[in-house]
């Protein structure tokens, strides 16, 4: 081989690692993104944490506890009126404390909605970038930083300290695509597993006054069909449709719900037919905290879009909803 | 409708209205069906703030309205409000962001800003947010809102709230992170409340609340 020619394939090997080490994130950092999914799903945890939204500070407690019946987590407000949610394999238990009641929701089969793998979502890495931080001292924890920096404005930001052994959560911020914080959750202590108390997975306070609300959404799987009968024609880059289930008895019956992800945001998209044949409706976005929802009404059918997004993400979507032409 | 209107319409239901005034906006209401509209659907944002259901607001309320434009003195000696639920900060963006609030049960602190919410003046905002899926109509004056109805609302809105959030939590790893939100919720406006807490929540909600319209 000539000088030039181990010149020339050096350069060409250079330039492909440079290629490589831009398009994988840095240092790891999915690693331990999906050391914290397991983290979060298959250990037991219990500790009280803090959740800063604007003004707003609320002190919170969660138990966690994965086992051989699953995984059990009850998840409540510290000071206020009752209000919590429990999830169990049975499905998902939300205590309203502002007017005394309870709504219900069935688990869903995993089929249905199954998790969406960090390292599955290859198009996470071309929306967001991944960066590792520094360390800090959280809860008695050594945390270490993974900074998920949105590359546009149609998702959020994150910042993640993570449990130098198990990649627990320990602090966690939320920004816009501008850097600006709009969410804060730190935990103030945190117990691991033998520590957990399992008595705190029941609720303090008999349940038996709560108003019950069934989901007014339907439940059963019998009438799903393989291919979704709606779509967003277009949607911001990095999110696809991950899973969806359609119910519908007629062509005047129709629930349908899309699911889109970036491989780190959600956002839902609920297709109804109107009760009462609603006239038309432009589209209305509002929101709750970070979620923001957009709905319209369009010949006779409720589009609703929900996600922890931007604004401009659930609308674009909400928008660029169709029926799929047979 | 102008500010000074809504102001005077906010007023006359806290009972704080001067006597001429009351007279004047109580024959425009004989007339305006805009007004009429507008003062249904404080009536509605107040019994989604007391969880009056079924109580104020039925299907026959715009009749009713007209039937009390003819007894003036009765509307004049109403009691007042002590609530101050309506303060014309925000006009009826006040109202739409309470409405919704009332429907999501959330933290009015939680709630904020994207930008003016002119056309929630024309009443047709609040109620197409909560769920399109639903008995409200755009005209929500003319007998088809009814506080069973904005139950039925927000208990659409909260499965579909639930059932996305169940969702998302298996997204990206994140757990019961994504299923804080739908805890944090302040409750100051529930029918239980005292008014004080009510005027406190609003003025937190004011802060940062909206409905907005594309």
């Amino acid at each position: 081989m000539t000088v030039k020619a181990a010149k020339i394939m050096l350069a060409a090997t250079l330039l492909g690692l440079i290629q490589s080490l831009s398009a994988a994130p840095a240092d790891g950092a999915t690693d331990w993104l999906e050391r914290m999914s397991a983290a979060m799903n298959q250990m037991d945890y219990q500790g009280t944490f803090v959740y800063v939204q604007g003004d707003h500070v609320e002190t919170m407690r969660v138990t966690h506890v994965s086992d051989d019946s699953g995984v059990r987590e009850r998840l409540y407000s510290v000071s206020g009126k009752q209000r919590e949610i429990t999830r169990d394999s049975s499905g998902i238990r939300w205590i309203q404390g502002d007017d005394h009641s309870v709504m219900e929701d069935p688990a869903f089969g995993r089929s249905f909605f199954p998790e969406i793998s960090i390292e599955l979502s290859d198009t996470a890495a071309s929306v967001y970038r991944f960066k590792m931080g520094e360390s800090e001292r959280i809860a008695g924890h050594n945390g270490r930083q993974v900074r998920i920096i949105p590359l546009d404005r149609f998702r959020y930001g994150y910042s993640l300290w993570l449990e130098e052994q198990s990649a627990l959560l320990l602090k966690w911020e939320l920004t816009d695509s501008k850097h600006k914080r709009l969410a804060k959750l730190m935990f103030t202590d945190l117990r691991l597993g033998s520590e957990v108390d399992t008595s705190e997975l029941r609720s303090e306070n008999s349940v038996k006054e709560y108003r019950k609300l069934e989901s007014t959404l339907p439940s059963g799987g019998s009438l799903s069909h393989s291919n979704p009968k709606w779509q967003a024609s277009a949607l911001p880059a990095g999110y696809r449709l991950t899973s969806h289930r359609y119910l519908g008895t007629s062509e005047q019956e129709i629930y349908e719900h899309l699911v889109y992800s970036d491989g780190l945001a959600a956002v839902s998209v609920y297709v109804e037919s109107t009760e009462d044949g609603s006239l038309d409706q432009s589209g209305i976005t509002s929101k709750m905290g970070t979620t923001h929802a957009y709905s319209r009404v369009s010949n006779g059918v409720a589009i609703t879009v929900i996600g922890d997004v931007p604004a401009v993400t659930v609308q674009t979507i909400g928008d660029a909803v169709r029926p799929i032409k047979p | 409708m102008s500010k000074e209107t809504l102001e005077h319409l906010s007023s006359l239901m806290d009972g704080e209205i001067n006597k001429d005034t009351g007279r004047f906006l109580i024959r425009r209401l004989g007339s305006d069906t805009e007004m009429r509209a507008t003062w249904a659907r404080y009536h509605v944002v107040r019994d989604c703030l007391r969880h009056q259901e079924g109580s104020v607001m039925g299907s026959q309320f715009s009749s009713r309205v007209r039937q009390a434009i003819d007894k003036v003195e009765a509307i004049e000696t109403r009691p007042a409000f002590s609530a101050r639920w309506l303060r014309p900060v925000a006009g009826v963006a006040i109202a739409a962001s309470v409405a919704l609030m009332a429907i999501v049960t959330v933290d009015p602190g939680q709630i904020s800003v994207d930008g003016p919410a002119v056309d929630s003046l024309t009443g047709t905002q609040v109620e197409s947010f909560v769920s399109p899926n639903s008995t409200l109509s755009p005209v929500l004056a003319s007998q088809q809102a009814s506080t069973a109805g904005l139950t039925n609302n927000r208990e659409k809105m909260n499965s579909y709230l639930l059932r996305h959030y169940q969702i998302a939590g298996s997204t990206g790893g994140k757990g019961f992170v994504t299923l804080v939100p739908i805890v944090v919720t302040r409750t100051e406006v529930s029918n239980n409340e005292e008014d004080e807490q009510d005027r406190v929540g609003l003025e937190n909600l004011n802060d940062g609340s909206n409905t907005t319209r594309r």
